[in-house]
């Protein structure tokens, strides 16, 4: 009988996935430690490199990265575990502008270099966090990326207003700042030179020159390297993965963008964990992120290769908003901006 | 039987107690069915709106004033109609002529077009968004087809992020519906009222306004009243396909859930107040499906079926019209398979910097047990949850659907309004506002559900059971009474007369429940998204987060296994249900 049949299926089926399921997800025995961390850091980042190292150094500890978001969606997430009492979440990598925000909700825990030894080869200008809730590891530079087989040099726009062009009507990928850490920034540099009044109309005026707001600086850089358009914003150190793709400064400025890690105030493994960013500031985790990450390592003892140092541009001019103007109006400016995206007035 | 007693009494009528014993002991099982649908969704709900409703813990219809009067939460709650109402006309144009030709024509292949109907019950929204994107993205297929054939530097069709590409992502996704309800209608109508007013003189298309369309409006309307409410409450495909720049209600409340627009109490308000209003609208709308689906449906007697020519025969075959409805079904066949093929296609196929080649990678990642961070889940772990998580859903649904199905069946009218009352809620709550009122709800004690896989299996359950419900309804009331009546006057309680005559004359449609249910459930992605916990994957939201990464291949494999196992199931159903439909 086939409807008796049917239903041995179903049932086997259940058991099956059931028991599969269940059966791998007691895998690690010892200690884990969760870290969350935008997609990047993964897909072409050291996030390999460091759970074998790591794993090695300190056998019976598993590392578990999970970067299932672009880096604020990341954030959000913790936070609203962290708010409901139960993360497993031990550490956090993240942007520098995202610092206010975790404060405000007591994320994580304040270090210091006896905490981290390594934290001493990091010069004093990155350490924009006096408490040092988020530890910098690498920084750089938030530019225009281009693809320089699309567009020639004299084509180019040169300031943000040049920009504003109909010659670049959906020549534009750029980051939904709501959940990507480098969209964000891109709408602080906006704010920088257009201030805290002019900022919107910019973006209303380039809305046609953008061909589609994606949630995450992968997303973004996936489609430009597809070829969708031949603009995005992205790092001044580009150019270093791919000579093709060069960076664009306009006005002569580059956003100042520092990413940092930190350890989530819940965690049960505060001494695995201290070790773990202590690793990450490590010469050898450091020297791994020109080539992975093409960003600059914030150890100032990290060798970085000549080529690396040849075409990862600085711009002439960075620029950066106070964290204290972020942490006041950040919140305010987001929500007129993703109103205003999506109205389009 | 009843050989014990020594004197039998000649007729051998349960005592009155004892009917009323069995009977309390069913009524005792709706007791507990409606505690539990109370316990995870009523109380749920009912505290998300609440939470709307008040302000310092005072009643307030400030939030809800705040957002009728908001131009930009107007332009959300405007969007959200002006697209659905779009895709509902898109639907139609797309799906009534199809209809016509189903209903007057015959073809080859005519069965499998009636067949693929099922499709938007069965096909989940992702993969229907991953379908589209891949067909005519900026570098779909589509689009290369015609750069390559009109010799052009850009892409020719600019439907992703677009408005358009919503609407047209959704006419294929729901004119099927409209195919369906119509067809069925109009098979039905009785073709002597047409031959007579023809016979009178009357021309072809007056035929067709005065008589073939008011008689068919009725279920036209109820299809599109209920393409409506899929359109008006669709996730998964706005977002994919409208991008960052797009929002309705459902989509608003999900963003407002995942970033950090400021997550303080006052944006939950905003949220909750939003969410109230949707709700209240899609109950509506509901509301008038169900009453136009009840009260209009003409039924008139068929003494013979209409009659089907076929469509191209020897003598038509120069006809032009022929031409024209074979081209229509061509362009159908294209839109309705099209994505489908292009998902198969693209899950055997590797881009290269060369060019690219035939491959069986994306198949051997999606069964890989190795952890992947960017799905949070290993590959093989989220189709294995899919499958069990849709399966217990599917189960717990059934448990509730037969309680309840047996309970509206079976009470007198006022109980019977009652509970449909009760389960038209459930109904029309979408899985995102249900999602958000179980985040607010179970994210404290006393029940701390949030953050653990049980949430998932009760979200998935409460969502789809509403549907078993409908399909077991029907079925129950159209049972012969008299059969469970004989065997209650044969001296078996009405628990026995249940379980062993009404339960197993009624199994086709209660595995047919199972079936629908575990479908539904397995292409589950917007509440699943919402609750997961970290590190558990489903095969939708993998799918979902491989594609808004913009990577392929491995989403097309996993939806090519995802559509795969739900056909599975509807035909291993087919089987069953043919074989015990033989038998009796």
């Amino acid at each position: 009988m086939l409807r008796r049949a049917t239903l041995w299926v179903l049932l086997i089926g259940w058991v099956l996935a059931l028991s599969g399921s269940f059966s791998f997800a007691q895998a690690g025995e010892g200690s884990k430690l969760v870290v969350y961390v935008y997609q990047s850091f993964v897909d072409y980042g050291p996030a390999k490199f460091v759970k074998t190292e790591f794993e090695k150094r300190f056998s019976g500890v598993e590392v578990e990265f999970v970067a299932t978001g672009p880096s604020r969606a990341m954030l959000a997430r913790l936070v609203t575990e962290f708010q409901a009492g139960r993360t497993p979440a031990d550490l956090f990598l993240g942007e520098i502008n995202d610092v206010p925000k975790a404060k405000k909700f007591g994320l994580f825990v304040p270090l210091s270099a006896a905490d981290v030894p390594n934290l001493r080869d990091v010069p004093q200008e990155l350490l924009f966090d006096p408490e040092k809730t988020l530890i910098p590891y690498e920084h750089g530079y938030i530019t225009l990326v281009y693809d320089s087989e699309k567009l020639k040099p004299e084509e180019l726009p040169k300031t943000f207003a040049d920009l504003l062009k109909p010659q670049y009507q959906k020549k534009l990928i750029v980051q939904d700042a709501r959940t990507s850490s480098v969209g964000y920034a891109f709408l602080l540099w906006t704010v920088y030179n257009y201030g805290s009044l002019g900022y919107l109309d910019y973006w209303r005026q380039l809305l046609p020159n953008i061909l589609t707001i994606q949630p995450g600086w992968s997303a973004a850089y996936r489609l430009f390297r597809q070829g969708e358009a031949p603009m995005v914003v992205s790092f001044s150190t580009d150019a270093y993965f791919n000579a093709r793709y060069k960076p664009l400064l306009l006005n002569g400025q580059g956003y100042r963008t520092i990413y940092g890690a930190g350890i989530v105030r819940t965690t049960d493994n505060p001494r695995l964990s201290r070790e773990f960013l202590n690793f990450l500031l490590s010469p050898e985790v450091q020297e791994k992120l020109p080539d992975t990450e093409v960003m600059f390592p914030a150890n100032s003892k990290a060798r970085v290769p000549e080529k690396f140092a040849q075409l990862a541009v600085v711009p002439p001019n960075p620029v950066m908003l106070p964290l204290e103007m972020v942490a006041e109006q950040g919140d305010r400016w987001l929500e007129e901006w993703a109103k205003l995206i999506v109205t389009g007035r | 039987m009843n050989s014990a007693t020594p004197h039998p009494p000649p007729v051998p009528l349960p005592s009155r107690e004892r009917v009323a014993a069995g009977r309390g002991r069913v009524w005792g099982l709706v007791a507990i069915a409606l505690l539990f649908l109370i316990l995870f969704f009523y109380w749920p709900v009912a505290r998300l709106l609440a939470e709307g409703l008040t302000h310092n813990g005072k009643f307030s219809l400030d939030f809800i004033v705040q957002i009728l009067t908001d131009a930009y939460f107007q332009h959300v709650i405007g969007f959200t109609f002006y697209q659905a109402l779009w895709s509902t006309l898109a639907s139609i144009a797309l799906g009534l002529p199809l209809a016509y030709i189903l209903t007057h024509y015959d073809f080859p292949g005519k069965r499998w077009l009636r067949a693929f109907t099922i499709v938007p019950f069965v096909l989940p929204s992702i993969t229907v968004a991953l379908g589209f994107a891949l067909l005519v993205g900026r570098r779909g297929y589509l689009n290369q087809l015609l750069m390559g054939l009109l010799g052009l530097n850009e892409p020719p069709l600019a439907l992703m992020y677009s408005l358009e590409g919503i609407i047209l992502a959704h006419a294929f996704y729901n004119a099927p519906i409209i195919v369906r309800t119509v067809h069925a209608a109009w098979e039905k109508l009785d073709p002597r009222y047409e031959e007579s007013a023809r016979v009178l003189g009357a021309g072809r298309l007056a035929v067709f306004k005065d008589i073939t369309l008011p008689m068919i409006f009725p279920s036209l309307l109820s299809g599109a009243a209920l393409v409506f409410i899929f359109c008006f409450l669709s996730f998964p495909i706005v977002l994919t396909i409208g991008g960052g720049r797009f929002s309705t209600i459902e989509v608003e409340i999900y963003t407002r859930v995942i970033t950090l627009l400021d997550p303080q109490l006052l944006n939950y308000k905003l949220g909750a107040a939003l969410a109230l209003l949707g709700l209240v609208i899609s109950l509506g709308m509901t509301y008038l499906y169900l009453r136009l689906q009840g009260s209009l449906t003409y039924s008139t007697e068929l003494l013979r079926p209409r009659p089907t020519e076929p469509l191209f025969a020897k003598e038509s075959l120069w006809r032009p019209s022929r031409w024209l409805i074979g081209g229509y079904l061509f362009l159908c066949a294209l839109i309705f398979l099209g994505p489908m093929l292009a998902v198969l296609f693209d899950s055997f196929w590797e881009e290269t910097a060369t060019g690219g080649g035939w491959t069986l990678r994306w198949y051997s990642y999606i069964f890989a047990p190795d952890y992947d961070a960017l799905l949070g889940d290993a590959p093989l772990r989220a189709v294995l949850n899919s499958l069990w998580v849709g399966l217990t859903a599917a189960l717990l649904a059934l448990v509730l659907g037969l309680i309840f199905a047996y309970g509206i069946a079976r009470a007198r009218w006022r109980g019977r309004r009652a509970l449909d009352t009760l389960l038209m809620a459930p109904l029309a709550t979408s899985s995102v506002i249900l999602a958000f009122a179980f985040l607010r709800a179970f994210s404290t004690p006393p029940l701390m559900l949030v953050g653990s896989t049980l949430v998932v299996v009760l979200v998935h359950a409460m969502i789809v059971f509403p549907f078993v419900v409908r399909v077991l309804v029907p079925l129950m009331e159209g049972f012969d009474q008299r059969l469970s009546e004989a065997a209650r006057t044969l001296g078996a309680s009405a628990f026995r007369a249940l379980r062993e005559i009404e339960l197993p004359l009624l199994a086709p449609g209660v595995l047919a429940g199972v079936v629908f249910a575990f479908a539904l459930s397995l292409g589950e992605m917007s509440a699943t998204l919402m609750l997961a916990p970290p590190g558990f994957a489903t095969m939708p939201i993998s799918v979902y987060r491989l594609v808004s990464q913009q990577t392929w291949g491995a989403p097309s494999a996993m939806s090519v296994l995802m559509i795969f196992s739900s056909f599975l199931a509807f035909w291993l159903l087919e089987r069953a249900g043919e074989r015990t439909l033989k038998g009796f």
